[in-house]
């Protein structure tokens, strides 16, 4: 057993199920979506982006590209999130940000079947 | 530039994962933290607050406690974030700079800026292998002329030199070994615009390595090599290396054309010069007996080309078993008895050809004593002597590095020219001063620019439609003033070279056919004034017969009617 590979997949999964997390609930309700949610989501995915740097291979590079589509949404998320709460209903801000997760949650979901197939592919 | 990018994050994963980390905890706690908002109300940071204390305060700039006083709890919790994340972040900072001072990682920046900067050239360029001394006065003179070129140099110093020189354009250089093929490809040597190959370091082998990789790796690329030792310049030969040089050779050569042809020496060097420099009037070599010290390579070369001017040698030679000579003066020449023994007093010239400068400049000065009114041909091995040999001042100063930089510059130019010195060389001497005399008469005293020209559709569509339509094009047109029809642009056809039959020196009422190659000579405002010609057909025309044609449609319909009006009542009155 490979710690660095523990440590891989563990950052990978955990950002794709806080993801998950985040966006379970209804859409435009602000009680079934928890700031810290976001919060934690978007740590562990910039933990998990910074995991895959300098990996050269093909898989490496997709691997990184879909960490940083997931950055990418998650922030603006959080963005918008501490730009506009207070200027606007809270129904439409959150769902907002909920579908920003949403994308996110896509790009982390094909992340971790990328990993499941590399890791189906190893012979060893 | 990818893999260098790749090299820095993976590098740097370890502090952007701690700053990351301490941030997170950091940011949380202190939004958990209870607080007091300005009206005395319980308060808490939302996440986006905190974390904009936070960065200000890891980054070490502090703006204080906003957007209200803190509470007990939230500085007890900032005190712990401030030791928290500024370490991480000073070590982060501490990473990114040894990084970028890493050997490794700038040797990989360097290597890739050269490889990109190569990539990007975007006109023709020659590679030089080495940059020594001539191959520095080559790049000079190149640049002079709008020639691009890209160094490989295996001395760091001589790369600081490089860049410290004062171009007109850049010169991408590579500190790295030529003989590697891989430095070879990343100079251009597969680039659809590299011109040709020019390899003249010191050592014969290191040459001939260069010259064979770049033969194997792209056979039609040019290669210019220098090579001193016979066997290797043979080899050279055998796979094709274009143009081998051999300064000792070339030496010989031009002495011998100094002494019957001083004329044509003066061209040769003429155009081969750098543009804007000034030649100081060459002295024409004696005849009679001349004292030869040193029978070692340029020894033989210089007494074979006297020989065959008939000129009598005697050769001073200290290690005759070694260089094959049978009949001569067993010594040093530094010393008078050697000399007095070779003659000394009776002699016309001496050749002081040893390898060592310090020898050389001894026995020119002994030889000096005892007869003031000898020739003197002195051979420079290093340019570090340079002052020295300025101060005792010889008729001639053979310097290797000025004449193989010539000879490389007469075949980079274009290959007209080197055709055309060739063809000089059979010229009398005579024919030779006539033609300084008018060049000298139109082009000044300054050496100037030499560049080749070919009608043909892509060079000069101008020329080429109008040969097409049935106009006849002198060359006469071409060496019109585009300001001013009545006076000449600055420059002489100096050969024409139609279906490969060479003409030298045109006469200007030479009519111009599709495929002819010019090769001019000319101020460098001549040389920036042709192209309008060669490529306006309004211009042109105008040139041949003093009509503007008009621009638009409607004009030139005007024309016409004009004109056949004119041609109609011509035709009425006869």
């Amino acid at each position: 057993m490979n710690l660095e590979k523990v440590i891989f997949g563990f950052f990978i999964v955990l950002a794709m199920t806080l993801n998950f997390g985040f966006f379970l609930g209804d859409i435009d309700n602000p009680s079934h979506h928890h700031v810290y949610e976001l919060y934690a989501a978007i740590t562990v995915s910039l933990i998990a982006t910074v995991l895959k740097f300098g990996d050269r291979t093909h898989v490496g590079a997709i691997l990184l590209s879909t960490s940083l589509a997931a950055d990418l949404q998650l922030i603006t998320a959080a963005i918008l999130w501490a730009a506009l709460s207070g200027k606007m209903d809270e129904p439409s801000l959150t769902t907002y940000i909920v579908s920003l997760s949403g994308g996110a949650l896509m790009a982390n979901f094909v992340s971790v079947i990328l990993l499941i197939s590399e890791t189906i592919s190893q012979r060893r | 530039m990818n893999s260098i990018l790749f090299l820095i994050l993976r590098r740097l994963r370890r502090p952007l994962i701690l700053i990351i980390v301490s941030f997170a905890i950091s940011v949380i706690g202190l939004s958990l933290m209870p607080g007091i908002d300005g009206a005395g109300q319980p308060w808490q940071m939302s996440i986006f607050e905190a974390f904009y204390v936070i960065s200000y305060t890891a980054t070490t700039i502090g703006f204080g406690e906003l957007p209200y006083p803190f509470s007990q709890a939230q500085r007890l919790w900032m005190t712990f974030c401030i030791y928290f994340t500024v370490i991480p972040w000073v070590y982060a900072i501490g990473r990114i700079i040894t990084l970028l001072q890493d050997p490794g990682l700038r040797l990989a920046m360097v290597t890739e800026r050269f490889t990109n900067s190569v990539r990007s050239l975007q006109e023709p360029f020659y590679i030089l292998c080495s940059y020594g001394e001539s191959a520095s006065l080559l790049a000079k003179a190149l640049d002079e002329k709008d020639i691009r070129v890209v160094v490989i140099e295996s001395q760091q110093e001589r790369i600081n030199e490089l860049e410290l020189s004062n171009t007109r354009y850049i010169i991408p250089n590579l500190c790295g070994d030529a003989k590697l093929p891989e430095n070879l490809v990343r100079a251009g040597v597969h680039h659809p615009l590299c011109c040709g190959v020019v390899t003249l370091t010191d050592n014969d082998e290191v040459n001939l390595t260069v010259a064979v990789a770049v033969k194997l790796m792209n056979p039609s690329l040019p290669v210019l090599a220098r090579a001193e030792r016979d066997d290797i310049a043979a080899n050279m030969a055998s796979f094709g290396t274009d143009h081998i040089i051999n300064p000792y050779t070339l030496f010989g050569d031009q002495l011998a054309m100094r002494v019957h042809a001083l004329g044509t020496y003066i061209l040769h060097e003429w155009l081969t010069d750098t543009p804007g420099d000034k030649l100081p009037p060459p002295e024409y070599p004696p005849l009679g007996r001349w004292v030869i010290c040193g029978y070692g390579r340029f020894g033989k070369s210089v007494v074979k080309n006297l020989a065959r001017e008939h000129i009598s040698t005697t050769i001073i030679e200290a290690a005759p078993e070694l260089t094959g000579c049978d009949n001569c003066i067993i010594g040093s020449g530094t010393e008078a008895k050697t000399l007095l023994e070779a003659d000394i007093n009776n002699a016309v010239g001496i050749v002081a050809g040893t390898d060592n400068d310090i020898n050389n400049l001894s026995i020119v000065m002994t030889a000096f004593e005892l007869n003031p009114k000898l020739f003197v041909v002195i051979r420079k091995n290093k340019h570090h002597n340079h002052a020295l040999f300025k101060q005792f001042n010889a008729d001639i100063t053979m310097q290797p590095t000025d004449i193989i930089a010539h000879e490389c510059l007469a075949h980079m130019i274009s290959p007209l020219l080197a055709q055309f010195l060739e063809l000089v060389r059979n010229q009398t001497n005579t024919w030779a001063n006539q033609l300084i005399s008018q060049l000298v008469s139109v082009v000044g005293e300054s050496v100037p620019e030499t560049w080749a020209v070919t009608i043909n559709q892509k060079n000069a569509p101008a020329v080429t439609e109008l040969l097409n339509n049935g106009t006849s094009v002198s060359l006469e047109n071409l060496t019109q003033d585009p300001l001013n029809r009545e006076q000449r642009l600055s420059l002489v056809p100096l050969m024409l070279s139609r279906n490969n039959q060479p003409l030298l020196v045109p006469d200007t009422s030479t009519k111009l056919m599709a495929g002819d190659c010019i090769l001019f000579c000319g101020r460098p405002s001549a040389k920036s004034a042709l192209p309008s010609l060669l490529n306006n057909t309004k211009i042109l025309t105008y040139m041949i017969d003093g009509v503007e044609i008009p621009n638009s449609i409607v004009w030139r319909w005007f024309k016409n009617i004009k004109t056949a009006k004119k041609i109609k009542s011509v035709e009425s009155k006869f």
